[in-house]
C-alpha cells in the first residue's frame, strides 16, 4: 500500500539516489561525507528519503551473489527469448501469412537463428567482413559493422571468433565483463560465473583496451576474467575449442563439472548426486547426443542415470 | 499525489456485486482451474480497492479484466523466476542453499530486481550487475565498458530509480 501522503518529494528521491551512487559504489572522499550529511540536513524530507533509498540498496546487497547471478541471468534469458519471438512475429506480419513461412525454404528456427541458440544447438555464422563466428548451444550475438569498426556484442553464452586479418577495421567485442580488441585473433568467449574465460588461439587480443590495465593476451594463453576485471591463467580440465568441432573433451574431470558441463548442452535438469560428484571422468564425447553420453557413463563409472522426466535427470550412485 | 483518488469502498462494493461472477468466469476460462481462478478474482478487488483511480469507471469490466491479466502476468514471471532460482540452487554447495523463511525474501527481491532489469537497457542492465550484484566500482566498469565515469553513475542512478519505483510506488 502506497502510503502516498508519507512519500518523499521525486525530487528528493532523485537526490538522495544521487548521494547513494556516490557513497555505495565509489570509495567517498572525506568531503564528499561532508557534502552529504549538509544535503541531508538541507531539506525537512532528505532523512526520510536517504531512509528509504539506503534500506533499498541493503535489500539488494542482501542478496546471495552467485545464485542471484545466476537466477537473473537465467530469467533474463527468458525474457530475451519472447522478445525473439515476438520479432519473429513481427517478421511473419510483414511476410504475409503464416502458410507462407511453413512453405519458405527456410524454417522457423532458421528466421531467429542468425543470432541465437537454443540448448543443444550450434551454429556457424560468416560476417559481412568474412570472419568467422561459432556460436555454442544457448548462446547469442549481436554484429554491427561500420566503416571505422567490426563489433560483436555477446549477449549470452559462448562464441568462437576467427577475425579476418584481411579486413583492416578493428575489432571490438563486448562482453558482460568489459570490452575486448583484436585485428586478426582467433579466440573464444564463455561467459561463466565468475565472469568470462577467453581463450586465444591465434594473434593478439587486447583486454579492456580502454583501461590503463589493458592487458595484451598472446596466441596459447587461455584466461579467465573476473568481473572486477582482474584476470588470471587458467589450466582447463577441458578443451575450450572442443565444442567448435562438436565434442566434449575432458581429462580427469570431476563428474559434478562434467553433468554442469553436458547440462548446457541439453534443456531442463541435470544432477548429479554428491556421492559420484568426484569420480572422475576422460575422453572425448560427441555433442550430438548427450543422452548417449549420459548412458556411456554408466558403463565406464559405478553410476546410473535415472529419468525422472524428459527434463529432470539426475546421476546417481549405481 | 492526492490520496482521495482511490475508488471509494462502497463503489468497490457496487463493482463487486455486478461484476465478480463474470470476472470469475472470465478468469476460468483462461487459467482453467476453479480455485485458482476464485483466488485471482479475490485478488483483482483487492487490487482494485488499493488503486488509484479516478471515478466513476466508463467501462467496469475492461477495468477489472486489465487488472486480472497483469495478474496473470506477474505469477507466470514469478514461476519463471522461481524455476530459474530453483535450476541455479543445483549448481550451489549444499552449505550455499539459503533457508526456507530466507528464500522467500530473497526471491521477492529478485523478482522486483528482474522486473527492473528487464525495463533498462543492455548497457545499463548490464552496469548495474556487476556494481549491485559483483561489487566491482564505478571507476573499474567505466575502465571495462568503455565508457566514461558519468556515464556509469547516471547507468546507476537510472537502475536504482527504477528499483525505487517498483519497491515503493507499487500495491
Amino acid at each position: 500500500m502506497p502510503n502516498a501522503e508519507n512519500a518523499p518529494a521525486q525530487t528528493q528521491v532523485d537526490q538522495a539516489i544521487d548521494w547513494l551512487v556516490k557513497l555505495r559504489f565509489d570509495t567517498p572522499s572525506p568531503r564528499t561525507e561532508r557534502q552529504f550529511q549538509q544535503w541531508l540536513a538541507s531539506h525537512p524530507q532528505n532523512p526520510q528519503a536517504w531512509q528509504r533509498v539506503s534500506s533499498l540498496s541493503d535489500e539488494l546487497a542482501g542478496l546471495p551473489k552467485a545464485l542471484s547471478r545466476r537466477t537473473l541471468d537465467a530469467s533474463q534469458r527468458q525474457h530475451s527469448s519472447r522478445r525473439d519471438h515476438l520479432k519473429l512475429l513481427a517478421l511473419l506480419a510483414v511476410g504475409g501469412s503464416l502458410g507462407w513461412a511453413a512453405r519458405a525454404p527456410l524454417g522457423l528456427p532458421q528466421l531467429l537463428a542468425d543470432s541465437s541458440t537454443a540448448a543443444g544447438e550450434r551454429r556457424q555464422l560468416q560476417g559481412s567482413d568474412g570472419s568467422r563466428i561459432q556460436l555454442n548451444t544457448a548462446s547469442a550475438i549481436d554484429l554491427h559493422y561500420s566503416s571505422e569498426q567490426r563489433l560483436l556484442e555477446l549477449i549470452r553464452g559462448e562464441v568462437s571468433l576467427d577475425a579476418n586479418a584481411n579486413d583492416s577495421r578493428p575489432f571490438r567485442i563486448d562482453t558482460r565483463v568489459g570490452t575486448l580488441g583484436t585485428l586478426d585473433g582467433q579466440l573464444l568467449l564463455r561467459e561463466n560465473d565468475n565472469g568470462l574465460l577467453l581463450a586465444v588461439r591465434r594473434g593478439e587480443v587486447t583486454l579492456f583496451p580502454a583501461s590503463p590495465s589493458a592487458r595484451l593476451v598472446q596466441a596459447g594463453e587461455t584466461l579467465q576474467v573476473q568481473a572486477n576485471g582482474s584476470s588470471q591463467a587458467v589450466s582447463l580440465r577441458s578443451d575450450p575449442w572442443g565444442w567448435t568441432d562438436g565434442v566434449l573433451s575432458v581429462q580427469q574431470m570431476p563428474l559434478g563439472e562434467f553433468a554442469a558441463e553436458l547440462a548446457r548442452y541439453r534443456p531442463g535438469l541435470l544432477r548429479c548426486a554428491d556421492e559420484v560428484a568426484n569420480l572422475k571422468v576422460s575422453g572425448t564425447y560427441q555433442l550430438a547426443d548427450t543422452g548417449q553420453i549420459l548412458q556411456l557413463l554408466t558403463r565406464s563409472l559405478p553410476v546410473r542415470v535415472e529419468y525422472r522426466t524428459r527434463y529432470w535427470v539426475s546421476i546417481d550412485a549405481a | 499525489m492526492q490520496i482521495n483518488d482511490t475508488l471509494k469502498p462502497t463503489e468497490v462494493a457496487l463493482l463487486y456485486q455486478s461484476h465478480h461472477a463474470w470476472l470469475s468466469s472470465w478468469l476460468r476460462s483462461r487459467v482453467g482451474c476453479h480455485e485458482h481462478a476464485a483466488d485471482l478474482a479475490q485478488d483483482t478487488f483487492v487490487r482494485v480497492l488499493r488503486a488509484r483511480q479516478a471515478s466513476p469507471l466508463k467501462e467496469p469490466r475492461a477495468y477489472l479484466s486489465a487488472i486480472a491479466r497483469g495478474l496473470m502476468i506477474d505469477q507466470f514471471r514469478r514461476r519463471a523466476l522461481e524455476r530459474a532460482y530453483q535450476e541455479s540452487l543445483a549448481h550451489l554447495p549444499e552449505a550455499e542453499v539459503p533457508s526456507e523463511e530466507h528464500r522467500l525474501v530473497i526471491l521477492d527481491t529478485l523478482e522486483r530486481l528482474d522486473r527492473a532489469l528487464q525495463a533498462l537497457k543492455p548497457r545499463v542492465r548490464q552496469a548495474f550487475l556487476l556494481a549491485q550484484i559483483d561489487g566491482v566500482s564505478i571507476a573499474q566498469i567505466a575502465q571495462q565498458l568503455d565508457v566514461s565515469r558519468a556515464t556509469i553513475e547516471r547507468d546507476l542512478a537510472k537502475a536504482l530509480g527504477v528499483c525505487y519505483r517498483l519497491r515503493y510506488a507499487e500495491r
